[in-house]
């Protein structure tokens, strides 16, 4: 199932965490926390997707206070359709367990976090 | 353990620096979200994991440098050195100058203009073998032609020659080009797996085409490889039936028309054919030079087939020499031949493959999802086909990016759209939303829309151009004798034809370019640009 859409389980998983909410900006911590995902993982596949065209990033504006400015990433009109389509061919069979590997993994992070 | 968080971000921001400009943002985010994470073993490892991707990055390149600068080490150490007499040395050292440096600076000017190369080790793969293949081609052809010329006094360079191999030069540097460009992230635009699937096609044909005469093809009409001419007409035409045939299924909107795609594809896919036959072909001939097989006739009376055979004599001691030379260095040259022309003859005769698919295929083209499935809408009790469902999820899709609908809306009406059974039930989804919203799928223009497209004069065009080849086999069938196009005055007036004739052809094809070109420059002019949507089936 994961190569009929041709992406990963992985790269699922990251488009699954960007498409609920298309156009909203996210930072890559808050990517690597939904999807479980490390760093040495997670930036590899946004930077495949976002050469692909799939995924759009670019730098937060302005200077916040107390912390660098962020990478941000959403997924372009095209990766949009892409991940649907992805995610709706992945639905019947694969959707709970990602689902609950996703969960699985924000809990772990968290635990780490605490 | 802060101290060690530190050293690695400090390591991870140096390292970032030898990125290329395009990939240096990620590390740099992934050092700039650091300090959101939670310090101690988290962040040892979030940081762990940015230096691991620049790493592999750093790496990759410094692996790619330093292959090619062996492999442009190699072709330096075989095509450089020979002594000053023999006649191919200042030739080879312009061929190993300039392939070492075009090679070298090639991909940086694609690269500004067409972006880094694409990910996933297709587009590697073939950038490491073409390379490899060029950089052979490059070496052996130096090693054999300084083989076939050691007499160099016997081998005199006319001005025409320069001309040639000057011409042969630029066209491998061309294909380079072509290399790097296809395999670029902004490439031009073909159906998904048309270039593999080509390129496959074409080094089949070249290696088979090896395998019959590993030496190259000799003029003679009885050599074997000669007999599978067919296959370099073939090529172009199967492969560009078959792009403008998995055209139909790409449906982005950046994509060429099916025609455009049956050339550049059969282009491709012959350029593969020549370039891998013509490395092969020469590196054979530079390692196994005494196993060449004679091709010239023998050195009567000791004439000079290469300087001028009247005044000048070979001495009975060189005769044998001079014979084994120009055996060689006549040897392969077919193939060297092949890669000038394919390109140009695989273009045009892609053309009438696409052309020809366009015509038997156009309406399963448009009912794989193309305009005229679309407007005027379908019928209510008509079934659905999977075009028209995922024609109402993409509009489903737009709407809902511009917040006409909510994600609850767009989730239960795409799933209605998945069981749909009739394209009423389907009109019903979108109905109540506004006309003209961008479709994720691209429309493109219709075929029928215009009297006459370019696509169909190119096709047309191109089929005239038929005429000549075939006018000149004719008038080589009917008049007898060795070279009759010369001779008999017959032949003088059949050349002439040929001559004025292709000359027309490519007047009108020139005036056919001109045209093109003032409409494309003409805003609104393209025939790619985003076109108008049509109303959503049921307004």
């Amino acid at each position: 199932m994961a190569r009929r859409s041709g992406f990963s389980a992985q790269t699922l998983s990251v488009l699954a965490s960007l498409e609920p909410d298309p156009a909203t900006w996210r930072h890559g911590y808050l990517l690597a926390r939904e999807t479980g995902l490390r760093s040495g993982t997670l930036y590899p596949i946004l930077i495949r997707l976002a050469e692909r065209g799939l995924v759009e990033a670019c730098w937060e504006d302005g200077q916040p206070a107390g912390r660098p400015r962020r990478h941000l990433y959403r997924l372009s009109s095209e990766g949009l359709a892409a991940a649907r389509a992805a995610l709706a061919a992945q639905a019947p069979l694969k959707h709970p367990r990602s689902a609950a590997a996703g969960r699985a993994g924000r809990r772990r992070m968290a635990g780490e976090g605490a | 353990m802060d101290r060690f968080t530190r050293i690695l971000a400090g390591l991870l921001g140096h390292c970032a620096g030898l990125l290329p400009a395009a990939r240096r943002d990620w590390a740099e985010a992934v050092l700039a979200e650091a300090g959101e994470i939670p310090s101690g073993v988290a962040r040892v490892a979030w940081l762990g994991g940015g230096l691991w991707l620049v790493t592999r990055g750093v790496l990759m390149r410094v692996m790619r440098v330093l292959a090619f600068a062996a492999g442009a080490a190699g072709v330096v150490w075989a095509g450089w050195p020979g002594s000053s007499s023999n006649s191919a040395v200042p030739l080879n050292r312009v061929y190993v100058v300039v392939s070492v440096v075009a090679l070298a600076v090639l991909p940086a000017v694609v690269r500004r203009y067409y972006g880094l190369v694409r990910s996933g080790w297709g587009p590697l793969a073939a950038r490491v073998g073409g390379y490899a293949m060029v950089l052979a081609l490059i070496a052996a052809k130096a090693v054999k032609d300084r083989l076939g010329s050691k007499l160099g006094a016997y081998f005199a360079i006319v001005p025409g020659q320069w001309v040639l191999q000057i011409v042969l030069l630029l066209l491998i540097v061309g294909y380079v080009a072509g290399l790097l460009i296809l395999t670029s992230q902004r490439r031009v635009q073909l159906a998904r797996w048309t270039l593999p699937i080509v390129t496959g096609l074409g080094a089949v044909t070249g290696g088979v085409l090896y395998a019959l005469e590993p030496f190259g093809a000799t003029a003679d009409p009885s050599s074997p490889s000669l007999q599978w001419w067919w296959l370099g007409v073939a090529l172009p035409l199967v492969t560009g039936f078959l792009a403008a045939r998995l055209s139909a299924r790409d449906t982005r909107p950046a994509a060429l028309g099916p025609v455009q795609q049956g050339a550049l594809a059969a282009s491709c896919a012959l350029a593969a054919a020549a370039l891998l036959l013509a490395a092969l072909t020469s590196v054979t001939i530079a390692l196994l030079p005494q196993h060449v097989p004679a091709q010239a006739p023998a050195a009567n009376n000791g004439a000079c087939q290469t300087c001028d055979p009247v005044r000048t004599v070979i001495p009975p001691g060189l005769r044998h020499e001079y014979q084994a030379e120009i055996t060689i260095g006549q040897a392969g040259t077919l193939p060297m031949v092949s890669l000038l022309i394919a390109p140009f003859l695989g273009a045009w005769l892609g053309v009438l493959g696409g052309g020809l698919a366009r015509r038997s295929f156009g309406a399963s083209r448009r009912a794989a999802g193309g305009p005229d499935a679309i407007s005027p809408p379908p019928p209510g009790h008509l079934m659905a086909s999977d075009a028209d469902r995922e024609q109402v999820i993409g509009t489903l899709t737009a709407a809902f990016a511009q917040g006409r609908l909510t994600k609850e809306e767009l989730d239960l009406r795409a799933g209605q759209a998945f069981a749909a059974r009739t394209c009423a039930e389907l009109a019903a989804l979108t109905a109540g939303l506004p006309a003209g919203l961008t479709r994720t799928q691209p429309v493109r223009q219709p075929a029928r829309a215009q009297p006459r497209q370019p696509a169909d004069k190119a096709v047309a065009w191109c089929a005239w151009g038929l005429i000549t080849p075939a006018l000149f086999m004719a008038g080589n069938a009917l008049i007898p004798g060795p070279t009759p196009a010369n001779n008999e005055p017959a032949g003088k007036i059949i050349s002439l034809i040929v001559v004025v004739y292709f000359i027309t052809w490519l007047v009108i094809g020139a005036q056919m370019l001109g045209t093109w070109h003032q409409q494309r420059s003409r805003p609104g002019g393209g025939r790619h640009l985003a076109e108008p949507i049509p109303p959503a089936a049921g307004e």
